[in-house]
């Protein structure tokens, strides 16, 4: 790591930085008539002392940052540091060497897989109930979703959520539960309306894509921020259509009616999770073959070199609208079942602070790593969710969208690969970060944290 | 078939003011090995630029009768002028660094085979069997070139003569009818030197891809070209076979007129 | 058949222009003073292009920063009391300073923490997007924490009446001070850069970094002006925007994606066309009230940008890098 690197004046001033900025984030909030309250009190308020006695938030926080700050000294000066890589690259190989055998990673897979089925039988609190389903299992969907686009292809993609928008709504159009007149005579369920949602946002993906697609990554990211505020905009004030700002409250449960075999699904969580379950492996199973198909090697060779990509017949534009399209179709496919599942919709949930939520957990887990970002997305709404059912004193929820942005700077800077690095991506970064040989990476890095 | 491969008939490109190349017509024969020369800023690039897509010249047209037929290059993508059966290196070797020797093969031994979304989805056994199809396929060309050995190195970390014959397996694996190579042999030591006039001829010789090549080594140029072209300020000024070529008064003048003369001469 | 549509076509623009009627002149000042201020934001835009050819989503927060900052100083000015003549030309010049530095010291600020250590990296250009994203992210929500989420009008430090008629549009104070500052700072900004050393070293860092650096051009240092700079005029804008719609922590989102419309519809890269593209985009959002919904406004903003990146990417003036000015 660079810091442990870095000169005493700089290292020292970097953690007095970081401990104002987590003192003020974590602090209680201010008002407009005393714009300083805030910052104040996130020094002065009281808390309680690792339990110990009360004192003041500014004094606690030093206490923990003082803390860390000497453990990183100590672990600077002393034998610790050789002794923790020594250790590193004496397991790093073996736990390379196990989890690169198909049979290891097999039994892995098949383990976590059973975990989740059994989950709701263990984990019975209503809340959690729901949150597993509403608040993680959708995610993890859309974030391996997104990962196709910002990882795969490596276009940031800050509409994404108007492709959640449009899925959601053609659901409520197609089982007419909008103003808008629905396209069939009789109520329908929900799960005719995931061909038909699909369809629809391939359309819009591929609309939007065609002539953005061609145009610089920053421009890409502003076009489709743009588009994710005109939808909303269209949403809330098409009253006739689809119900303005109140929305629609109307929209069907997903039920089965094949011949001897009836299903409705209904207020219960349960169901709707193993629903979302099923369809996250079904789509990690597709994403994952993509990624080690002709289609996954074209995205990689327009992301590093996109002129030598054209030169062995690569059109990238074609490429690239197919990642976009397949993203926004797995978006438009999270859209169904939220609106089955939430039974209503309104643009208030359409926000780009959402898009930049699923874009904070592709970031955390590691673009372009499924793994990685099924662990991340696991990992943050679990954490969110739990901050959000008991939080800690002084918590609004709200304050935790600071907190990804603060992780977004954060992560890259310090591990622009992820937590979870996909082999390729840890690469191209060194590589680009370095420009050094790289014969000496191979999988045994994957469980350090070297690579900056 | 007696229509040459490339017909470059009065091509001029411009850069705003700047004229790249000026009136250039030139031709090349099937199964031929042609080499372009000329001083630094004559135009040569800008000529391979011109044949593989990358610009569209103003003036002037360029066909390309492949085995899909006639193909006028001038306003097409080089992806599709790829497709042609036009592939090529670069001057700086372009490789996708953060793969190994074996996939950056293998995504050119793919790129023509379909699209196949659904297929690459669904991994279902046509697309399996066209992996495997993909994979023989670059294989033989990594022995081809000689660079089985180094088949799982990154390609960032191969040296460069193991670059240059990497991108050249490449652009084979794009099966294409020419290939083009942008100054194969810069930054590679003699030795590096005759393998790749050797591994050059037997990609003429062996597969029968005619060979268009840039380069400053004059005795690698003079050794494995069957004609030559010499541009200047982007006007071709000579053409012909190698030792008319060296008693051409014209490019005496052009190299000792120019800051190469010491490389022409000590070739010529 | 086609002549029918393109008929048709014209009557429905004549008969909407109809009834802009009287309301054409007051459109077209109006929009003529939010044009500045999409100008003074545009420029941030354009000059970090310029040196480090990314678009700084981060800039929407360097604005909002403006507005807070001056929102908070005027209240303090203004008291309950009523300001004298002289004391009205005091706080407005107090809260463009104060603005313009509060959004130099977000810019800087956010040059240092998200995009310093990227560079020091070489890290490619997605990571810098995602971290500016995370920055303005971060800013945005931290506003809301401390400030609040309700939208504060910001009493002005003057009274804002019809100082003259223009056509037949009555031009109010707050009009006259924007087309004012928004014209000094443009070319208080146009001279510098053209004119003075440190100008010459941007232009020479926006030409070729490297090279400029062998000339002996403290790129850091090159990198972190510009940032002060653009956030200065990036959070002046941010008062002059608060004194006519009030503060909010959302205040930066729409005006920055306008702005950034603005700077690519001059001519990314590049200063005048900042200037003209801002303008430009103001009036014509302005006027197109007359041809759609008052809800749809941020629509025809977007159409423009999709539409010049369409058509011409390079912008009106084109992307003259070097020649930033």
């Amino acid at each position: 790591m660079k810091y442990l690197n870095a000169p005493a004046l700089k290292r020292w001033g970097s953690l007095v930085a970081l401990y104002a900025i987590v003192t003020v984030m974590t602090g209680p909030p201010g008002n407009q008539s005393s714009p300083t309250l805030g910052f104040t009190s996130s020094f002065s308020e009281s808390v309680s002392f690792f339990g110990l006695f009360p004192a003041p938030r500014g004094v606690f926080f030093a206490a923990l940052f003082v803390i860390i700050g000497g453990g990183l000294a100590l672990y600077r000066r002393t034998a610790l540091k050789s002794v923790l890589s020594g250790a590193r690259t004496a397991v790093a190989p073996r736990y390379a060497a196990l989890t690169q055998r198909k049979a290891t990673r097999g039994v892995f897979y098949a383990i976590v897989l059973l975990v989740a089925i059994v989950l709701p039988h263990v984990v019975t609190d209503p809340f959690w109930q729901s949150a597993m389903v509403s608040q993680i299992a959708i995610y993890v969907l859309l974030a391996i979703g997104l990962n196709v686009v910002v990882g795969f292809a490596g276009l940031l993609d800050l509409g994404f959520v108007a492709f959640y928008a449009i899925g959601a709504y053609t659901t409520a159009w197609v089982t007419g539960a909008l103003p808008a007149a629905a396209p069939f005579h009789h109520a329908i369920n929900p799960f005719w309306a995931i061909p038909i949602a699909i369809v629809f946002v391939m359309i819009a993906g591929v609309v939007l894509g065609l002539p953005t697609l061609r145009l610089r990554g920053d421009y890409l990211a502003i076009v489709t921020l743009g588009f994710g505020e005109i939808v909303t905009i269209f949403l809330n004030n098409l009253y006739g259509v689809t119900g303005g700002s109140t929305g629609s409250n109307q929209i069907p449960h997903f039920s089965i009616h094949l011949g001897p075999l009836k299903y409705l699904w209904g207020l219960d969580p349960v169901p709707y999770y193993y629903l979302t379950l099923g369809f996250v492996v079904v789509f990690l199973v597709i994403f994952s073959a993509l990624e080690h198909s002709r289609v996954g090697r074209s995205w990689v060779a327009i992301r590093e070199d996109e002129i030598a990509a054209e030169s062995v017949g690569i059109n990238p534009l074609k490429y690239k609208v197919i990642a976009f399209a397949i993203g926004a179709a797995s978006a438009g496919f999270a859209g169904v079942i939220t609106g089955g599942q939430s039974l209503f919709i309104n643009p208030a949930t359409f926000t780009l602070s959402f898009s930049i939520n699923i874009l904070v957990l592709v970031i955390f887990g590691g673009m372009g790593s499924i793994i990685g970002v099924v662990v991340g997305s696991l990992i943050i709404q679990t954490v969110s969710m739990y901050l959000i059912h008991t939080p800690p004193a002084g918590f609004q929820n709200s304050d935790l969208y600071i907190y990804l942005g603060a992780l977004l700077i954060a992560m890259m800077i310090f591990r622009p690969a992820g937590i979870w690095p996909s082999k390729r991506r840890r690469r191209e970064i060194q590589y680009v970060a370095t420009g050094e040989e790289l014969d000496q990476i191979n999988g045994t890095s994957d469980v350090n944290g070297e690579t900056v | 078939m007696t229509s040459p491969l490339f017909e470059v008939q009065n091509v001029t490109l411009r850069f705003g003011g700047v004229v790249s190349l000026n009136n250039v017509s030139m031709h090349q024969n099937r199964g031929e090995i042609l080499a372009v020369i000329g001083p630094n800023g004559a135009g040569k690039t800008s000529l391979f630029n011109s044949l593989t897509g990358v610009y569209a010249p103003q003036e002037g047209s360029i066909t390309f009768n492949g085995e899909h037929g006639a193909l006028s290059i001038i306003g097409k993508k080089p992806y599709r002028v790829n497709a042609a059966g036009v592939a090529r290196t670069f001057q700086a070797s372009r490789m996708f660094s953060a793969m190994t020797a074996f996939e950056n093969v293998k995504i050119g031994a793919e790129s023509h085979k379909g699209l196949g979304v659904v297929g690459a989805m669904l991994r279902g056994p046509s697309t399996r069997r066209h992996e495997r199809e993909t994979d023989e396929r670059a294989w033989s060309l990594l022995r081809f070139v000689g660079l089985e050995q180094q088949a799982n190195t990154l390609s960032a970390s191969l040296n460069y003569g193991a670059r240059r014959r990497l991108e050249i397996a490449r652009g084979l694996a794009t099966s294409p009818s020419v290939l083009l190579l942008d100054e194969p042999a810069a930054g590679t030591n003699p030795a590096e030197k005759n393998e790749l006039t050797t591994l050059i001829r037997r990609v003429r010789d062996e597969m029968g891809v005619s060979i268009l090549l840039i380069e400053h080594d004059m005795k690698l140029v003079m050794s494995l070209a069957e004609r030559l072209y010499v541009l200047n300020f982007g006007s071709v000024i000579a053409e012909g076979a190698p030792d008319e070529i060296r008693s051409n008064p014209a490019v005496i003048e052009a190299y000792l007129g120019s800051s190469d003369a010491g490389t022409a001469q000590g070739g010529l | 058949m086609k002549g029918a549509v393109v008929s048709g076509f014209f009557s429905y623009f004549t008969s909407h222009f109809a009834t802009l009627g009287h309301e054409f002149w007051p459109l077209l000042v109006g929009g003529l003073a939010t044009g500045f201020i999409y100008s003074m934001v545009a420029i941030g835009y354009t000059m970090v292009y310029g040196v480090l050819r990314l678009i700084n989503f981060a800039h929407s927060e360097v604005f909002m920063s403006g507005g807070f900052a001056s929102f908070f100083l005027t209240k303090w000015l203004v008291g309950s009391g009523n300001p004298s003549a002289w004391q009205s030309v005091l706080y407005v010049v107090l809260g463009v300073l104060v603005g313009g530095l509060a959004g130099a010291a977000i810019a800087a600020l956010v040059e240092r923490t998200a995009y310093r250590p990227l560079r020091r990296r070489k890290a490619p250009k997605l990571a810098y997007l995602i971290s500016a994203i995370g920055a303005s992210y971060f800013l945005f929500n931290l506003a809301a924490k401390e400030f609040g989420r309700i939208n504060f009008a910001m009493s002005p430090p003057f009274v804002n009446h019809a100082l003259f008629q223009f056509a037949n549009a009555p031009v109010e104070m707050l009009d006259v001070i924007t087309l004012v500052v928004g014209l000094l700072m443009l070319f208080g900004l146009d001279r510098l850069v053209s004119k003075s050393k440190l100008g010459r070293s941007i232009r020479a860092v926006a030409q070729d970094a490297e090279t400029a650096s062998l000339m002996g051009v403290n790129i850091d240092r090159t990198i972190a002006v510009t940032f002060l700079l653009g956030g200065f005029l990036g959070g002046a804008a941010g008062y002059l925007f608060g004194l006519k719609f009030g503060v909010v922590y959302t205040m930066g989102f729409t005006p920055a994606l306008k702005a950034f419309t603005a700077a690519v519809l001059g001519g990314i890269g590049n200063l005048r066309g900042a200037l003209i593209g801002g303008l430009l985009l103001g009036v014509v959002e302005s006027l197109s009230v007359a041809f759609v919904n008052g809800a749809y406004i941020d629509v025809v903003s977007f159409g423009v940008l999709v539409l010049v990146l369409l058509v011409r990417p390079t912008g009106i003036l084109g992307e003259s890098l070097g020649r930033a000015a």
